[in-house]
């Protein structure tokens, strides 16, 4: 396994919560009323917006609209995720 | 609408390059069953779903297959950095070097430029589930045989992953078309198109 510094091991734990959501939200579209499916979202979901708000104050915005804007436009100073080593 | 999010959904680090696989891999982005078909696929035929739930599935597969172009698209940036003219040569990279360099462009691994004809969009949703049911079965094939030809775990990692994907899209489009057999008259689900023909 590659060794990862600690942006690479926290963006891990994002990738991973948000996969958890993602297939919760699939599941959900076709059992909308599943109640183990809904309890399942929830607790991913607020997991997910720790682990984002955590990533965000660190290493910058993953949406251009969290940008702060205010002395130089931080969307452009990290690098896109096509890059090795940098998603 | 939509919004980008500055992460790839599952990680994508290739240390080697290698012109040759990404030749190949390039038919999961421009070719026949590859991820821009899929997503043209879904997000064009949801509005002729007849009810939310379904209408939700193809818009969230729909929306999740773009983020798997762009995985491909990573693994093709990332086997495409730092090759030599030789490497590009004997490679067999030369005759899509000649048109592109080493930008992404969507064609399949025989060439042939990418083209709306590889879906369809049919105005009725059991035809149109059907057809999603197959596409995500031959693009599951595809990965199969992108794992045959190569050995790289970095380039396998993310492969697996995608076809993981195949899979359970699958199942949640089995369960559309069932949702949507449910709404139709149980002895003949064709008597109507539910999408077009007044019950």
């Amino acid at each position: 396994m590659p060794v990862l510094n600690d942006k690479q091991k926290l963006m891990r734990k994002l990738q991973q919560s948000c996969f958890a959501l993602a297939e919760a939200n699939l599941y959900l579209d076709s059992h909308p009323t599943c109640k183990m499916g809904l309890e399942y979202f929830r607790r991913h979901k607020a997991e997910k917006e720790a682990i984002e708000k955590e990533y965000t104050e660190k290493y910058g915005p993953l949406t251009a609209v969290q940008s702060d804007g205010t002395k130089k436009w931080e969307w452009v100073a990290a690098p896109f995720p096509w890059e090795r080593g940098e998603n | 609408m939509w919004q980008y999010e500055k992460k790839l959904q599952y990680p994508v680090n290739i240390k080697e390059p290698n012109p040759a696989l990404a030749k190949v891999i390039i038919s999961q982005l421009g070719g026949p069953d590859g991820e821009l078909s899929a997503s043209l696929r879904y997000l064009n035929q949801r509005y002729a779903a007849p009810c939310r739930e379904v209408q939700a599935m193809l818009t969230d597969v729909g929306t999740e297959e773009l983020a798997h172009m762009e995985m491909i698209s990573a693994i093709l940036y990332q086997l495409t950095r730092g090759l030599s003219m030789k490497e590009i040569k004997e490679g067999g990279f030369d005759t899509y070097f000649v048109d592109h360099t080493t930008g992404i462009y969507p064609v399949a691994a025989s060439g042939v430029p990418f083209s709306a004809d590889y879906f369809q969009s049919k105005g009725d949703p059991i035809a149109d589930l059907n057809e999603d049911l197959a596409a995500e079965q031959k693009a599951r094939v595809t990965y199969d045989n992108i794992l045959r030809l190569t050995d790289d775990p970095d380039v396998r990692d993310p492969i697996k992953f995608l076809r993981e994907r195949e899979i359970v899209h699958y199942q949640r489009f089995g369960e559309s078309l069932r949702l949507v057999t449910d709404m139709l008259d149980s002895k003949n689900f064709y008597a109507f198109n539910p999408s077009f023909d007044k019950k």
